[in-house]
C-alpha cells in the first residue's frame, strides 16, 4: 500500500503533440481516485505513466517514497487492469492468475494457495482450468481482476476496465470493484470517460481535458460546485443546462429573454451591465404552480419517460452559448429543430420532473428558477463566478 | 435447372479441371517410378502400373552419391529453417515493437527485394560469393537461401505479431516480466502458427531450390538432392524410370513435414486474449 503521487508531470508525444501538461495530483494510501474525461484528455497517458509504460516528459511520478520516472514496470509492485483485459489466451486460468506470483518467485505451494483463494472469492474456481477463449467477458474480467489483486501489489492501476461488458453487467462489476476496493483498502487509479462510473466509484474524481486537470473533488462537491464550465457540463446526466445572460440592476438581476430574475441574496457586482453564462441543473428546473418567485415561460418540445421521472425539455426564450470550445461536447443537447431566426434566441432547458406531472409537446408552460441554485461562469474563461456573494448590495435593489 | 445451379456447376467443372491439371504431374512421376523400363517408353501410355516394380527405387538409392546428396540436403535444409526462423523473429519483432528512424523503408526494401528475378540475381552473386571463398561450399548455399527466405520469412512474422494486442506484452511487464522476458514468455507461444507457416516456406525453398545448389555446388560429393536428381539426365539420353523414383523420394520429407505440422497452421490461437 503507498500513495500515489503525480508532480508537474507532463508528457509530450514525438516532440510536439503534448497529452499531459503540469499534471499535479496525489492519491493518497487506501484512496479510490477516478481519472475522468473525454476521450484523448490524457487520462489514459497518466495512468501509463504511472505504470511505466509511458516515459514521463517531465516532472517526478512517485509510489510511496520512492521517483518512479526510471524504474521498469515490473519493479514498481503495481498491477494494472487493461480495458481489453489483456488475458493471456495460451494459458489457462489458473496460470494467467499465477503469472505474476511467478515472475516474482513466490513459492509453489504459496502461488497455489493464493491464486485458488482469489478464484474463490471471486467465484472462478470452476474454471481454472479453462483458457480465456472459454470464458464469457463478465468471467474474463473477473480474471483480470483475479490477477490484479492476487499480487497483492501497492496500487492498483485501471484502464476502463467495464467499458467493454454490457450494461447490466457493468453496473454490477460496479459496485464488486469498489467492494473489494474496500475491502482491501489498495491504493487505486481508475480510469473512466464514463462521468457516472466517476461519480458512484471515486473517493475523489479528477476531471481531466486537454491534458489538463480541471478539477479534483469528492463527486458530490465537484456537483455541487464545479470549479468551471467544462466540470459543470461534464459531471452529471442529464448535463447541466447552461445559457447566457446579461447582469443588470448593479449585479443583483439576471436579465435573459423576456425574463428578469431577481439573484435574491446573491449578488454578482463586478458583473453589473455585463454578460455571464448561466448554469442550472435539470432537477432544479421545476414546474411553477405554486411557486411565488420568478417564473419562465417556455413551450414543450419533447418528453422523456425514464419510468421514476421524465426528462423534460423546454424552450424558452435566452441566448445559448457562444463558446462552445469552453463545455463539453458530448453533454450538449441539441438545439430545438426551428427557424434559424428562432434557433439563435432560444435554448432548450432540461428538465427533470416528477412522472406524475402530466405534459404534452407544444404545450406552454412555466418554469421556475430559484436564483439561490443557479451557477456562474465567466463568458470567457468559463471560470465559475463566486456565487456565495455576500447580500452587500442586495438591499437596494428591492 | 436454374440459372444459378448451371453457373455453379460450371464453376465446379473449372475447380475440377485445375486440379487434374495440378495433380497429373505428381500422379505421372509416381506412377512412372513404379513401371518397369520399357512400359515407361511405350506408345500406348498405361494409366496405371498393372504389375508395380521396386526396381527404379533400388536403381535410385544406389546411384552415386545418393546418400551425400541426401545428407547435404538436410544439413543445408535444417540450418536454413532454424536460423530463418530465429532470424525472422527477431526482425520481426523489431519492425512490429519497435520504431526506428528508417523502420518504414527497410519493410519496403524487405518487399523490394523479393521483385528482383533470380536470374537477374545469380551471376553478381556468384562473383560475391567466389570473392568470399564461399563457392562450392555448403555455407555458401545455406547464406544465398537464407537471404532468400529471410525478406518473406520477417514480412510474415511481423503480421502475426502485429495481430498480437500490445496489451500483452505490457500486461506481462507489469506482472514482473523483464521485457525479453514478455516477448519469449507471451509472444513466442502465440506466434506458432506464424512460425510453422515461415518454417515451412523455408524448407520447402530450401529442400526444393535446384538453380543455385547447381550453379554453386560443382563437387557430386557436396551436391544437394535436387542438383542429384538432374544427374539422371546424361548426353546420351534420360534414365526416366529411377529419375521418377527419386523425385518421388525427394518430394516424401516435404510432405511428411507438411502433415506434421499442418495442424498448427491453425489460426485463431489468440482467441480470448482480449475481447474481440
Amino acid at each position: 500500500m503507498a500513495e500515489i503521487e503525480f508532480l508537474h508531470v507532463g508528457k509530450v508525444y514525438g516532440g510536439d503533440t503534448l497529452a499531459v501538461s503540469d499534471l499535479n495530483l496525489k492519491i493518497g494510501e487506501g484512496e479510490f481516485v477516478v481519472l475522468v474525461g473525454p476521450s484523448g484528455c490524457g487520462k489514459t497517458t497518466a495512468l501509463r505513466m504511472v505504470a511505466g509504460l509511458e516515459e514521463v516528459t517531465e516532472g517526478e511520478i512517485r509510489i510511496g517514497d520512492q521517483i518512479v520516472n526510471d524504474l521498469a514496470p515490473r519493479d514498481r509492485d503495481i498491477a494494472m487492469v487493461f480495458q481489453n483485459y489483456a488475458l493471456y489466451p495460451h494459458k489457462t486460468v489458473y496460470e494467467n492468475l499465477a503469472f505474476g506470483l511467478r515472475m516474482r518467485k513466490v513459492p509453489k505451494e504459496e502461488q497455489r494457495r493464493r491464486v485458488e483463494e482469489i478464484a474463490q472469492k471471486l467465484g472462478l474456481s470452476d474454471m481454472l482450468r479453462r483458457r480465456p477463449g472459454q470464458l464469457s467477458g463478465g468471467q474474463r474480467q473477473r480474471v483480470a481482476m483475479g490477477r490484479a489483486i492476487v499480487r497483492e501489489p501497492k496500487a492498483f492501476l485501471m484502464d476502463e476496465p467495464l467499458s467493454n461488458l454490457d450494461a447490466k453487467l457493468r453496473v454490477q462489476m460496479r459496485a464488486e470493484i469498489s467492494r473489494i476496493q474496500k475491502a482491501l483498502h489498495v491504493t487505486t487509479l481508475y480510469v473512466t470517460h464514463d462521468q457516472v462510473e466517476a461519480m458512484t466509484m471515486g473517493d475523489r474524481v479528477a476531471v481531466m481535458r486537454d491534458g489538463v486537470l480541471q478539477q479534483v473533488d469528492t463527486p458530490q462537491k465537484l456537483y455541487d460546485s464545479p470549479a468551471n464550465l467544462f466540470v459543470a457540463s461534464f459531471v452529471g446526466s442529464p448535463p447541466m443546462n447552461l445559457f447566457e445572460a446579461t447582469v443588470d440592476q448593479g449585479g443583483t438581476q439576471l436579465v435573459f429573454g423576456d425574463t428578469r430574475l431577481d439573484l435574491g441574496f446573491r449578488s454578482l457586482p463586478d458583473y453589473a451591465g455585463r454578460r455571464v453564462i448561466v448554469g442550472i441543473r435539470p432537477e432544479e428546473v421545476r414546474e411553477a404552480s405554486g411557486w411565488d418567485g420568478a417564473r419562465v415561460r417556455g413551450r414543450v418540445l419533447l418528453v422523456e419517460a425514464l419510468g421514476a421521472e421524465q426528462i423534460v425539455h423546454i424552450q424558452i426564450a435566452a441566448t445559448p452559448l457562444e463558446r462552445a470550445d469552453l463545455v463539453d461536447a458530448a453533454a450538449q443537447p441539441p438545439g430545438p429543430s426551428l427557424g434559424v431566426e428562432e434557433l439563435e434566441r432560444s435554448v432548450t432547458l432540461l428538465g427533470r420532473f416528477d412522472r406524475h406531472l402530466l405534459l404534452t409537446p407544444g404545450e406552454a408552460v412555466e418554469v421556475a428558477i430559484d436564483p439561490r441554485l443557479l451557477h456562474f461562469f465567466d463568458l470567457e474563461t468559463g471560470i465559475a463566478l463566486p456565487t456565495a456573494a455576500v447580500p452587500a448590495v442586495a438591499g437596494v435593489a428591492g | 435447372m436454374s440459372r444459378k445451379r448451371l453457373r455453379n456447376l460450371g464453376w465446379d467443372a473449372i475447380g475440377i479441371l485445375v486440379l487434374i491439371v495440378m495433380v497429373f504431374p505428381v500422379y505421372w512421376m509416381v506412377t512412372t517410378a513404379f513401371k518397369p523400363g520399357q512400359k515407361i517408353l511405350s506408345y500406348t501410355p498405361q494409366w496405371f502400373p498393372t504389375h508395380p516394380v521396386l526396381s527404379n527405387f533400388r536403381d535410385a538409392i544406389h546411384q552415386q552419391f545418393f546418400w551425400d546428396a541426401v545428407k547435404n540436403s538436410l544439413i543445408v535444409t535444417s540450418v536454413v529453417v532454424v536460423l530463418s526462423v530465429v532470424l525472422a523473429f527477431l526482425a520481426a519483432l523489431a519492425l512490429a515493437k519497435f520504431s526506428f528512424y528508417g523502420r518504414k523503408p527497410f519493410i519496403v526494401v524487405i518487399l523490394g527485394v523479393q521483385m528482383v528475378p533470380l536470374a537477374a540475381l545469380i551471376i553478381p552473386l556468384y562473383i560475391t560469393m567466389a570473392r568470399l571463398g564461399e563457392v562450392d561450399k555448403l555455407s555458401g548455399v545455406i547464406i544465398m537461401y537464407l537471404t532468400f527466405a529471410l525478406p518473406f520469412a520477417v514480412w510474415t512474422l511481423r503480421g502475426f505479431l502485429l495481430g498480437v494486442p500490445k496489451e500483452l506484452e505490457e500486461s506481462a511487464m507489469v506482472d514482473g516480466a523483464t521485457r525479453f522476458g514478455a516477448f519469449v514468455r507471451i509472444l513466442l507461444p502465440l506466434l506458432g502458427p506464424g512460425l510453422v507457416a515461415t518454417s515451412l516456406f523455408a524448407f520447402i525453398l530450401a529442400w526444393n531450390e535446384f538453380i543455385i545448389a547447381y550453379v554453386f555446388l560443382h563437387t557430386p560429393e557436396k551436391q544437394t538432392l535436387m542438383v542429384w536428381l538432374a544427374s539422371f539426365t546424361t548426353l546420351r539420353g534420360t534414365d526416366w524410370g529411377p529419375l521418377m523414383a527419386g523425385a518421388t523420394l525427394c518430394a516424401l520429407p516435404v510432405i511428411v513435414f507438411f502433415l506434421l505440422v499442418q495442424r498448427r497452421i491453425a489460426f485463431g490461437l489468440t482467441a480470448g486474449a482480449v475481447k474481440g
